[in-house]
């Protein structure tokens, strides 16, 4: 981050919205502690066990582990310490996030994971291709669209056809 | 990238002609890339699919693939795709094969694993729900210790480890449920041993456990006949009994049942389809798998594989695996798991 | 020298115009599907298996040596330059080797790769010439307990990367922790964080959380903040090493097989943890250690090394005992049956001109291999001159097909998405990425063998500690813990050097 913390007498809006969100990060330990604990805790362990460790015993204590070290980040953040975000070669952190982007990517991963078995993989690939590129600033439609599906189709008889690893070819298969 | 500016169109062209060309792509050229599926006369299956149920190398997978390649050499098929779904010790690949309900162009190689790891996942699909086809081969298990064992008969094992189960920790390639954990269970079932107080410790397969044989880490190993063959001729490990019926051949080892415990137990592997096939689909199926089974490519991989032919098929074998299943489950239910 | 008259004999075989062939092929086939996205070696030479019948066994083994070799040689390249391991043994390859290729030095990590893959390999080769019976006797006295110390080393060792803060550092530990959790427990048969889901009961695969946390963790977050500026290829840069490069790199690349090919002899060993302790050990040793994270040779050097290393190791056992210790040794066994050799205590004595020729090979496929990846590595980091949008939708591309292909799941894609999302997360809040990878390899075999040691001795606490390997390593672990406290009360010299 650019700005450093500033004296507890007077925190902007922004910076204490910003101090905030990080304490997210100790909710999302906070539940994957309390998740891990509660899966640990409902076991059934009636399964002959050797010794102290069983097979909730590891469980039991990173779920542990996970509520302590959200509550001791919850305590580094409301003091003013803060997680240092990674820089980068392609990396402008002093711009403002561009959620748009992200998740308009989420979005086309997602849209390939439910496509690809209805639709085969030489459509799906290639839309997630495109959809990337497209929302990574790409915006030449008429080469991008070609090396997608070029991409795509060598990538499919590549691992289907040389390697026999079988993926969905989509709809037309066995029809031509 | 190429870009090609002298290309006689005009820009607003471009992009639709580029979408339209890409579109086409996609459709067309994986279909035209693939190979015609050719005939369908006499045992061919156009289009039949392998499902394999664990990763490539496995024991379900090698049977498989060797029965696809034996069926193309005899000239029984053209072209059998063999792939894998692994997961859940087989049972992802089950309830895949469960829910393609009435498809006569696949079939899933599959053996004891499955049946213990539908009881343990708590699949949802068991192979009551297949249609089964046949039974190919079968492996005994055998019970092994390092040659500096104290063992040396079964006997004296089995009056040690009736004193103090918990004491002997018993080696096996296979996770609970699996064929490697049956058939010590089941063993110190017939012999008034709880199977609960037995000190069972799992090995990711047959190899991690002949290190722990070796070495003298577990009491003894159960394992299939097959990985330790060599270990054995070389004297580095002692058998002290298999758990098949009779004695195997090359192998002088006394059966279960000579030593005094009333339990056979083979490893077996063959081959289910989903459900709902018609008559036809079903025969045509099996009638596959018989004449695979009588071809001589066939019984060249047998013997290579050094697998022993356990050929049992349609309604015996969903007897069998019938049998196979509840046998399975009463051991586990008495683990409670 | 018996051994080495024999090998000599190997030679012989293994440089018959047919055989070379093969290893040519082999070596290639390896490059080629080492550096596709969710083939490993192991797969590879499972689909080939069947097209080998018609082969003899000398030429086939030939080839898959070569396709092991290869593989490893091709697997960091994807790591370096994508971000996107293809394999568990070249997970750690990206840590270092995707940021120099960032800075544009991708031919520099890509030569530092490959020789220190020659280097491994020979070394390991050599040291299974002439150590394969001791080596494979010593391996098997290596039991639950042993490992178990060298898992509790390896865990000390995390602390050296948990970044600049401890505590964002443990969270990430955690959080691999827990992603290791997931499945069913392999001793009983326990659902844990399955939620009922056949999917998620074999757990999730070390390489989709590496991708994930890597390659699609990276894309998104370079996606939330993409320099605006005129596209600018990256940097091509100098393709050789230069003289600081090589003085930094001699010394890892002897290091890494003293570290991996004992790790790949022994049962349980496999490449994750050699090339993960050759990383720490390097860093600790460097010179340089404030670049690590942003690009250092050594963390590339030294890994690529060892992890060359444990695969001869692996050929050691598989060789001398017929106990396969990879995925990769699992399915060579498999392949060894096919033809009716049994690998075992009497393979050297029963089939000397197929292991001899095999072993020889080895070499061969060593030498082609640095032939043919030394000029591939500027010419492979001209891949990342394409524009960044290309650059970073090919790499959500490639990581989907490789999660994908694997399993053939589309709920792999999702996982793979929401650990990506994960990693983006951890970005932007300063929680460092590698101890989670590190938690997930390290938690479910610690645990393993925890267990395994106290259900061998019955329940008794003492069989942690009851063999002589074990306490050694305790020690060593006490050493490092307490040498801190130690260095203080020396007397003040130690501490007048800068």
């Amino acid at each position: 981050m650019t700005d450093t913390p500033t004296g507890p007498g007077g925190p902007t809006l922004a910076e204490r919205l910003r101090g905030r969100s990080e304490l997210g990060v100790c909710a999302l330990l906070l539940i994957l502690g309390v998740l891990v604990l509660g899966d640990a805790l409902t076991m059934d362990t009636s399964f002959a066990q050797r010794g102290p460790v069983g097979p909730k015993t590891v469980p039991v204590v990173v779920g542990a582990g996970l509520l302590v070290v959200a509550v001791l980040l919850a305590v580094d953040v409301l003091r003013g310490g803060r997680g240092e975000a990674e820089g980068g070669e392609d990396i402008d952190l002093s711009a403002p996030g561009d959620w748009r982007t992200v998740l308009l990517l989420a979005g086309v991963f997602l849209g390939n994971a439910v496509l690809i078995q209805p639709l085969g993989f030489p459509i799906s690939g290639a839309l997630l291709f495109w959809g990337s590129a497209y929302a990574l600033g790409s915006r030449s439609f008429s080469r991008d669209p070609i090396v997608a599906a070029v991409l795509s189709v060598v990538t499919f008889f590549v691992f289907d056809r040389l390697l026999s690893v079988p993926l969905p070819g989509g709809p037309l298969m066995g029809v031509l | 990238m190429r870009q090609r500016p002298s290309l006689p169109l005009r820009p607003a062209l471009r992009t639709p002609l580029a979408v339209l060309s890409a579109a086409l792509l996609v459709l067309l050229a994986p279909p035209l890339l693939s190979s015609g599926d050719g005939s369908a006369g006499g045992t061919h299956i156009p289009g039949l699919r392998f499902m394999v149920p664990n990763t490539p190398g496995g024991g379900y997978d090698i049977t498989a693939r060797t029965a696809a390649k034996s069926a193309e050499d005899a000239d029984l098929a053209d072209n059998i795709e063999v792939f894998n779904l692994p997961g859940a010790g087989g049972t992802v690949g089950l309830s895949q094969l469960v829910a393609e309900r009435g498809n006569g162009k696949l079939a899933m190689s599959m053996g004891l694993g499955v049946v213990g790891a539908v009881h343990t996942n708590h699949a949802p699909s068991s192979l009551a729900d297949t249609t089964p086809i046949a039974r190919l081969t079968e492996e005994p298990d055998i019970v092994v210790v390092a040659k500096n064992s104290k063992y040396r008969t079964f006997d004296q094992l089995l009056a040690d480890w009736r004193k103090k189960p918990h004491a002997l920790p018993v080696g096996g390639g296979s996770s609970p449920g699996g064929p490697d954990h049956m058939a010590p269970m089941l063993m110190a079932k017939a012999a008034g041993i709880a199977p609960k107080t037995v000190n069972y410790i799992a090995y990711d397969g047959g190899g991690e456990l002949l290190a722990s044989v070796l070495g003298g880490k577990v009491a003894f190993g159960v394992s299939g006949i097959g990985e330790y063959l060599d270990q054995i001729k070389s004297g580095d490990l002692r058998v002290l009994a298999v758990t098949s019926a009779e004695r195997p051949k090359g192998l002088d080892a006394p059966t279960l049942k000579e030593s005094g415990l009333d339990v056979t137990f083979t490893n077996w592997r063959g081959i289910v389809a989903p459900p709902g096939l018609s008559d036809s689909e079903r025969d045509k199926l099996t009638g596959l798998i018989a004449k695979l089974h009588a071809s001589q490519e066939w019984k060249d991989a047998v013997k290579r594989n050094q697998w022993t032919d356990a050929y049992l098929t349609g309604k015996d074998f969903g007897r069998f695996l019938d049998t196979q299943d509840k046998r399975v489950d009463t051991v586990l239910k008495e683990l409670g798991l | 020298m018996d051994s080495l008259n024999s090998l000599l004999d190997g030679f012989g075989t293994a440089l018959s115009p047919v055989n070379l062939l093969w290893a040519a092929v082999g070596v290639l086939l390896g490059t080629a599907i080492g550096v596709l996205p969710g083939i490993g070696p192991a797969m590879a030479v499972a689909l080939l298996l069947p097209v080998t019948y018609g082969l003899d066994p000398t030429a086939a083994f030939i080839m898959f040596a070569g396709i092991y070799y290869g593989g490893m040689f091709g697997g960091s390249t994807t790591s370096i330059l994508l971000n996107t391991p293809g394999e568990t043994a070249a997970v750690v390859a990206a840590m270092e080797g995707h940021p120099m290729a960032k800075a544009g030095r991708g031919a520099q990590a890509l030569a530092a790769a490959a020789i220190g893959h020659f280097a491994g390999g020979m070394i390991g080769t050599i040291l299974l010439v002439f150590l394969a019976p001791t080596v494979a006797d010593l391996a098997v006295d290596i039991g639950a307990p042993d490992y178990f110390a060298i898992m509790v080393l390896a865990f000390v060792a995390v602390t050296s990367v948990l970044g600049s803060s401890r505590i964002r550092g443990f969270a990430s530990l955690l959080i691999g922790l827990t992603l290791g959790l997931v499945g069913l427990d392999r001793l009983t048969g326990q659902q844990r964080l399955t939620f009922g889901s056949l999917q998620l009961a074999d757990g999730i695969d070390v390489v989709i959380v590496a991708v994930g946390l890597f390659a699609i963790g990276e894309a998104l977050w370079v996606a939330l903040h993409l320099r605006t500026r005129p596209d600018q290829p990256i940097p091509v840069g100098r393709p050789w090493l230069g003289k600081a490069e090589l003085r930094r790199t001699w010394r890892p690349w002897l290091r890494g097989p003293a570290i991996g090919f004992p790790f790949g002899a022994i049962p349980a060993g496999g490449a994750e943890i050699p090339t993960f302790l050759s990383y720490v050990t390097e860093k600790r040793l460097s010179k340089h250690r404030d670049e690590f994270g942003k690009g250092a040779i050594e963390g590339v050097a030294g890994p690529e090394s060892a992890a060359s290393a444990s695969a001869a190791g692996t050929l050691v056992s598989m060789l001398t005992l017929g106990l396969p210790t990879t995925a990769v040794a699992a399915v060579m066994l498999a392949a060894f049956q096919q033809y009716g050799i049994q690998p075992g205590p009497l393979l050297f004595e029963r089939e000397p001109d197929l292991v001899w020729g095999l072993i020889a090979s080895l070499f061969i496929a060593m030498g082609l291999l640095i032939v043919l990846n030394l000029p591939l590595a500027p010419v492979w980091a001209k891949l990342l001159r394409i524009p960044r949008p290309y650059l970073y939708a090919g790499i959500l591309f490639f990581a989907a097909v490789g999660a994908y292909a694997v399993g053939g799941e589309p709920l792999d894609l999702v996982i793979l998405l929401i650990i990506g999302l994960l990693g983006l997360l951890m970005r932007r809040y300063g929680l460092p990425v590698l101890p989670a990878v590190i938690g997930v390899i390290l938690g479910p075999g610690a645990e393993l063998q925890l267990r395994r040691a106290l259900q061998i001795s019955d329940g008794s606490l003492t069989g942690l500690v009851n063999t002589p390997f074990a306490v050694t390593v305790y020690v060593v672990i006490a050493l490092i813990v307490t040498w801190p406290l130690i260095r203080k009360l020396l007397p003040r010299r130690t501490e007048a050097r800068p």
